[in-house]
């Protein structure tokens, strides 16, 4: 132990075991109360409820999992992103009690003991630069679901031009795509005529901030995005250096005023009133393995509920009264 | 304790003469034992490890590999997983492109680099270099995907892509067909300079193997130091030279996530360095969650895995050889 360095290391190699012991020690009192909960009654809600999955759901959950926690303070929650994918794989294999998924759930998951049930809606949008050389005529005339498709499944469409029935314009369209597994890309994938993320063509970039912050830089830019993150919740403007395209819904060859979304309401209400078509509009869900029980019950019913005031200021479509009872039948 | 009851005690001795005595073993010597065996037991274990994890690579995608013959799965041109065509021939032509170009990037400078610092650097200059290489080889992956999203991605679309395209446009595998910076190149870059420390460091080691005679024999019948080097130094590191570059090269082979964030992910088999590719790691970094709610999903995600297994272990052997090689030369001198 001459050599100062090495002394260093040690010591912090030695440190780092007993800090990363302690961790564990200190965590193993608090996972246990939670076996203990499903079978305590209902008014001493206690324990942890680990949850993961979905970027997309995430930040709503921390909402949810902040105001349930005021209501019962010995409720922790341990709550994670990764992706739907990993929510529903840590779901099946019991690592975690609910998982956040933004698609719909699969029939092999179904086989495999899986229980879900939706919460709130959420829709993706298309997005291109504000800075897009046709930017107008896109607004004036929309985009109809069939152009989406030749631009995003066959790639029979290439240019702007192509976009807009101009065939003097002849800048490329720049296509970009998630690269990640993503419930957004799957929903995307479903509108355009395709049926998973993997038809999609485009420049993959990896998560939803990249593939925001590469369409604001490149003006030949086309890619797609969730609610949430393409509208500012705090003021409800539109993020600013991209536009939604209108989607040509009744393919009349022009926008009307219900197709085009300048603020978050506009989409907002939108969606909830379901002119905004679906896919790309879907419902998030929650998955457990098995029916809920116990404290993860107590906690699903809650956000059926009461929860559901909180999702508009985090950028979510409640659900009407009819789906919330929907879902309520089903957990019984 | 039977053994040392022995010692402390003549009789027994006694009683059994004529037969063959075990000699004593004192405790020290076995402590030595069980230290010796402990710690070969603990060195055995990275060769277990690695034999475990192909194992179990193996058993996991075993379905997929029952399912379909290998030359389909490996030459395969379609990647389109629920409609069961599983075919890894554009992941692993895009491996091999992207760390094609990152080492091609990579090789010369790294080689006038370690030259400069074994052969003409200053010690001062040496120890002020060597660290700063070491420290670029402690950046984290990740921050080198961000700085290749935020300033190579841009570079190759506004300066490189313009420039070949005109001067070069002709040649495929200079084309621009899909201009937006994402691609082989962009992740060449970054991986260039992601392997570069590795590089210069080996080859510096290789560079110090050389005898200080040969050196000074070569100065001393009036050649140049610029001479000594390529007459007498590079033909004697020339194979380790190559070991060098094969070892980069297998470190770029597995580079994941900064990769990815600039390689585009298209599942196609690139024609151009301005292409978009999409390298094995980036495949299973990318959907490896995904994996349980397809069947053969988890299977062929696995098999790439294997694949990706192989070919690194391959690289690596080939270069542990010659540099091992090297350096026992260089022992027994």
């Amino acid at each position: 132990m001459r050599n100062p360095t090495l002394t260093l290391l040690s010591i912090f190699l030695v440190l780092a075991a007993t800090l990363s012991a302690c961790g564990t020690a200190a965590l193993e009192p608090t996972i246990v109360p939670e076996s203990d909960a499903s079978t305590s009654s209902e008014e001493t809600l206690s324990g942890v409820i680990s949850i993961s999955g979905a970027f997309a759901l995430y930040p709503m959950m921390t909402v949810w999992a902040d105001e349930f926690h005021k209501l019962h303070p010995d409720v922790e929650f341990d709550v994670q992103g990764g992706g739907a994918g990993k929510g529903m794989t840590d779901t099946i294999t019991g690592a975690v009690d609910i998982g956040m998924i933004s698609r719909s759930i699969k029939p092999e998951e179904e086989a495999q003991n899986i229980f879900w049930v939706s919460v709130t809606k959420d829709a993706v949008f298309p997005i291109v630069s504000s800075e897009n050389p046709v930017a107008d005529q896109i607004l004036a005339k929309g985009i109809s679901q069939e152009i989406f498709a030749k631009i995003y499944i066959t790639g029979e469409i290439t240019t702007w031009g192509e976009v807009i029935g101009d065939p003097a314009i002849t800048d490329e369209i720049h296509v970009f795509t998630r690269s990640d597994a993503s419930g957004a890309a799957e929903q995307w994938a479903k509108f355009s005529g395709g049926k998973a993320q993997e038809d999609l063509k485009g420049i993959g970039v990896n998560g939803e901030p990249a593939i925001l912050d590469t369409v604001i830089k490149d003006p030949l830019a086309i890619g797609y995005g969730n609610l949430n993150s393409i509208f500012d919740l705090s003021n409800g403007n539109m993020v600013s250096g991209i536009i939604i395209p209108p989607i040509d819904i009744d393919n009349n060859g022009k926008a009307d005023a219900i197709e085009i979304y300048k603020v978050k309401e506009d989409a907002f209400s939108a969606v909830a009133n379901e002119t905004y078509p679906s896919p790309p509009a879907r419902f998030e869900n929650l998955a457990t393995l098995g029916k809920p029980e116990g404290l993860t019950l107590a906690f699903i019913e809650w956000i059926l509920t009461d929860g559901q005031q909180y999702l508009e200021s985090a950028g979510f479509v409640p659900l009407t009264p009819e789906q919330q009872a929907e879902a309520l039948a089903k957990l019984k | 304790m039977k053994q040392i009851h022995h010692i402390s005690t003549p009789q027994p001795i006694k009683k059994t003469a004529g037969r063959l005595i075990r000699p004593a073993v004192a405790p020290r010597t076995r402590q030595d034992n069980f230290a010796r065996r402990t710690f070969l037991s603990f060195t055995l274990l990275p060769v277990f490890l690695i034999l475990i994890v192909t194992i179990a690579l193996l058993v996991r995608s075993w379905p997929i590999l029952n399912a379909y013959p290998l030359r389909d799965l490996l030459f395969g041109d379609v990647w389109k997983p629920t409609n069961g065509q599983f075919g890894f021939w554009p992941f692993i032509l895009g491996t091999f492109w992207v760390t094609a170009v990152g080492v091609i990037l990579a090789v010369p400078p790294c080689l006038l680099v370690s030259i400069y610092l074994a052969e003409y650097a200053h010690a001062r200059t040496r120890s002020v270099a060597k660290p700063v290489l070491d420290l670029l080889a402690a950046i984290p992956p990740v921050v080198y995907g961000v700085w290749g999203l935020l300033a190579i991605v841009p570079f190759v679309d506004k300066v490189l892509a313009p420039l070949s395209d005109h001067w070069l446009g002709s040649v495929s595998i200079f084309a621009v067909n899909q201009p937006t910076g994402f691609g082989i190149l962009a992740a060449g870059i970054v991986l260039a300079v992601m392997i570069a420390p590795l590089i210069i460091s080996v080859m510096y080691e290789i560079f110090s193997t050389v005898p200080n005679d040969l050196r000074h024999a070569s100065l001393a019948v009036g050649a140049t130091q610029w001479q000594t080097i390529r007459n007498i130094i590079l033909p004697q590191v020339a194979p380790g030279i190559l070991a060098a570059i094969v070892l980069g090269a297998s470190r770029a082979l597995g580079e994941t996530i900064a990769v990815l964030m600039v390689v585009g992910n298209v599942p196609q088999v690139p024609a151009s360095i301005f292409d978009s590719a999409y390298p094995l790691p980036a495949l299973i970094a990318n959907n490896y969650g995904e994996m349980m709610s397809i069947p053969l999903y988890d299977a062929a995600l696995l098999s790439a895995a294997l694949v990706l297994l192989v070919v690194i272990l391959i690289f690596n052997i080939l270069s542990m050889l010659v540099l091992q090689r090297i350096l026992r030369q260089k022992w027994d001198s």
